[in-house]
């Protein structure tokens, strides 16, 4: 009996695996989805996970995709490790091995550049929530469409939001000091900020590219106290921001204003893990708890509930990318590649669940741009329940009765 | 110059962190001649035992170290008893047991694997830590006070450790074997049980570089593996098998890491560290302090 068990299990177990594998490539449309599940930025594949499911919950309970016989969505997910040539070998196989027929991915801009190249190789659309370097779309590329507001824009709200905030308050700001992560993300922000301070006519201070797998950033707060900035601009991954954080305040940093770049700062682990360390820290972001849409509540509840924290922006961009999908899949009403390709370019999603995103549309430009997504900045701020981040601007988004704090007085 | 001074104290008080790290690494390569690819794993496992500790009794930070020490002396000790000894007995006669070095490798991405389906990738720093952000300022200059703790817990470490080998008689036996285990085995040592001992000892030490580092540090799954790149670097430096290496590699690349931000970017200060370590393998394989071994 013993003996028998042994044998007859795992047999039985495969021939399931077997089984249920070979109904779920007739019957469902596979979405192949590269992130990374562990390594530097596990947290933010994790969340990008969580969100996918939600999403895909809701669509095939829903009824799934209608114009294709209510077939239902299926996520297969691989894992980048935050690693360029991990995501390009894991977007081969999926295309090959597992026969997905839509890819998205992968959050760190450097593993989505060169993923982008393979899907466009084999023509398989590749759906980017949030990887926000420049180049993914200036490639050329037919078949990638990315939802979150590409880097350019978000360093030229941050600056924009800096002018707002000296008339506003009648702080004059002189110095920057940019201290960021020496990935694509980072160096591509840096790009683009030495451009704009120059612009404004600010003068930068301090230039600094720092690795995010440093265990000891203290040399790095040590150059921001002697540079003496009056504003200190980030680009920081998760476990880097809290050291960063936490240093900057051993270090009694002192400067008028924080200004960070999301990611490891909009982690939600973050602030659990520098607590008041993060006061009066600005952040940008795509998405807010309080962000004046409807259903946005109730989708921030729903996942709050199952996975004991708040919908981030990234988690958000990874939501909305399964209804944009479901959107062009329904106009497609194929699983050729090239007709949902096309359906994806004439996206134009205005309502309808899943879209709770804080601007009004999703449309993408002929470089797969969405053109219409635009961030918010926050301030993290005790209101009395704890820390938590206020949407401050633009002006009009600012949550009622908030002032923000500016320059800083701790 | 103030500034030089600040960051070389910095580097120094760093640095002897990251030698306390590469410690238990050193120690096992010594006696098992077996290059620990799970020794940043063993640091991750006694960075969540300090935490929990620290968590679930809400003592001081340094107070776990009365927990941890024991607790990673058994983990390692068994781990090398249950995991390790038995591709020990089946490659010995085989010069070079290159298997161990894989095993090892397998038992880093269980053991971080297991810390993320157990505990998740959140990051996570201890409650109501009596330590953070603490500094001694001496006029301009700001010193760590948690990373000045760290050092001096290093320097008592690798004086304990030196003490242990060579005054007990397990110390002793621990040396007899590494020198050469043949002849330790003829003198009626049991080689398996040394390894064993000397795993527990190289993992304790690991649990005691988990407590300096909690207090200004945060911990997740992978965060072994950001130490054990270094880990590597430094015992080459230092020389494969030397405590007292163990201890000067990891204060040059702290002093390379703190200094050089100075007069580079941050960037830059990591290119060093490789560059040296390549240029040590090129002109002196055994490192600084190692012996001429005929490995």
């Amino acid at each position: 009996m013993n003996l028998l068990n042994r044998f007859t299990l795992p047999a039985v177990a495969f021939s399931l695996a077997l089984g249920s594998f070979g109904l779920a490539q007739a019957d469902n449309v596979k979405i192949g989805n590269i992130e990374p599940m562990s390594g530097p930025s596990a947290t933010l594949g994790q969340q990008g996970k969580a969100a996918r499911e939600m999403a895909v919950e809701e669509i095939n309970a829903a009824g799934g995709i209608k114009a294709l016989g209510g077939m239902k969505l299926e996520l297969i997910y691989a894992d980048s490790e935050s690693k360029p040539e991990k995501g390009v070998a894991e977007a081969e196989r999926l295309i090959n091995t597992e026969k997905v027929h839509v890819l998205t991915g992968c959050w760190n801009s450097a593993v989505t550049y060169p993923t982008t190249a393979v899907a466009e190789r084999y023509g398989i659309p590749f759906v980017v929530p949030v990887s926000v370097s420049d180049k993914i779309t200036d490639q050329g590329f037919k078949n990638v469409f990315r939802i979150a507001a590409k880097d350019s824009w978000w360093t030229k709200d941050q600056f924009a939001f800096l002018k707002d905030m000296q008339a506003e308050f009648g702080t004059k700001v002189e110095k920057l000091a940019f201290v960021y992560e020496n990935g694509d993300w980072g160096k591509g922000f840096a790009t683009q900020w030495k451009k704009l301070a120059e612009e404004a006519g600010y003068k930068v201070v301090l230039d600094e590219p720092y690795p995010s797998t440093a265990t000891d950033l203290s040399p790095v707060v040590q150059k921001i106290r002697r540079a003496n900035p009056d504003v200190l601009m980030l680009v920081s991954n998760a476990a880097d921001a809290i050291l960063l954080t936490n240093t900057i305040a051993e270090y009694k940093v002192k400067v008028k204003a924080i200004v960070a770049s999301g990611g490891g700062h909009a982690d939600p682990s973050f602030m659990k893990a520098v607590g008041k360390n993060a006061q009066y820290l600005f952040d940008i972001v795509e998405w807010e708890t309080d962000v004046n849409k409807p259903g946005a509540k109730e989708a921030n509840d729903k996942f709050k509930a199952k996975n004991g924290y708040n919908l981030t922006g990234e988690a958000v961009d990874a939501y909305v990318a399964m209804y944009v999908l479901k959107d062009a899949l329904e106009r497609a009403g194929s699983l050729e590649p090239a007709k949902i390709r096309e359906a994806l370019a004439t996206t134009n999603l205005k309502d309808g669940p899943g879209m709770i995103v804080g601007y009004d549309a999703v449309k993408f430009d002929a470089t797969g741009q969405n053109e219409m997504a635009s961030p918010v900045i926050v301030q993290v701020a005790d209101l009395g329940k704890g820390l938590e981040r206020v949407t401050i601007w633009p002006k009009n988004a600012r949550r009622a009765g908030y002032t923000p704090v500016f320059p800083i007085t701790k | 110059m103030l500034y030089i001074i600040e960051d070389m104290i910095n580097g120094i008080l760093m640095g002897s962190i990251y030698g306390l790290t590469a410690m238990g690494l050193t120690i096992i390569f010594g006696v098992l001649k077996v290059i620990n690819f799970a020794h940043g794993s063993l640091l991750m496992v006694g960075l969540y035992a300090t935490y929990w500790a620290i968590t679930l009794t809400g003592i001081h930070p340094y107070l776990a170290l009365f927990m941890v020490i024991p607790a990673m002396f058994v983990f390692g000790y068994y781990l090398q008893d249950i995991v390790i000894k038995p591709i020990f007995i089946a490659e010995k006669n085989v010069r070079e047991p290159i298997t161990v070095i894989i095993v090892t490798t397998g038992i880093w991405y269980i053991l971080d694997n297991l810390t993320l389906l157990l505990f998740g990738p959140q990051y996570r720093s201890i409650p109501d830590n009596p330590l953070q952000g603490q500094m001694f300022e001496i006029g301009t200059m700001f010193v760590s006070a948690p990373k000045f703790y760290g050092f001096l817990t290093a320097i008592v470490t690798a004086c304990a450790i030196h003490w242990f080998m060579q005054k007990t008689i397990m110390g002793r036996a621990i040396r007899a074997t590494s020198m050469d285990r043949e002849a330790a085995s003829l003198m009626g040592i049991n080689q398996y049980r040394i390894y064993n001992v000397a795993f527990g000892i190289g993992a304790a030490t690991a649990g005691i570089a988990a407590v300096t580092l909690i207090p200004f540090n945060n911990i997740f799954p992978t965060v072994g593996v950001l130490f054990d790149i270094k880990g590597f670097i430094i015992v080459v430096l230092g020389g494969l098998g030397s405590i007292s290496g163990a201890l000067i590699g990891g204060i040059i690349v702290g002093l390379i890491e703190s200094v050089g931000p100075q007069f580079m970017t941050a960037t830059w200060t990591e290119a060093i560290v490789y560059g040296l370590f390549l240029l040590v393998l090129f002109v002196k394989p055994s490192g600084l302090f190692g012996q001429k071994h005929d490995w």
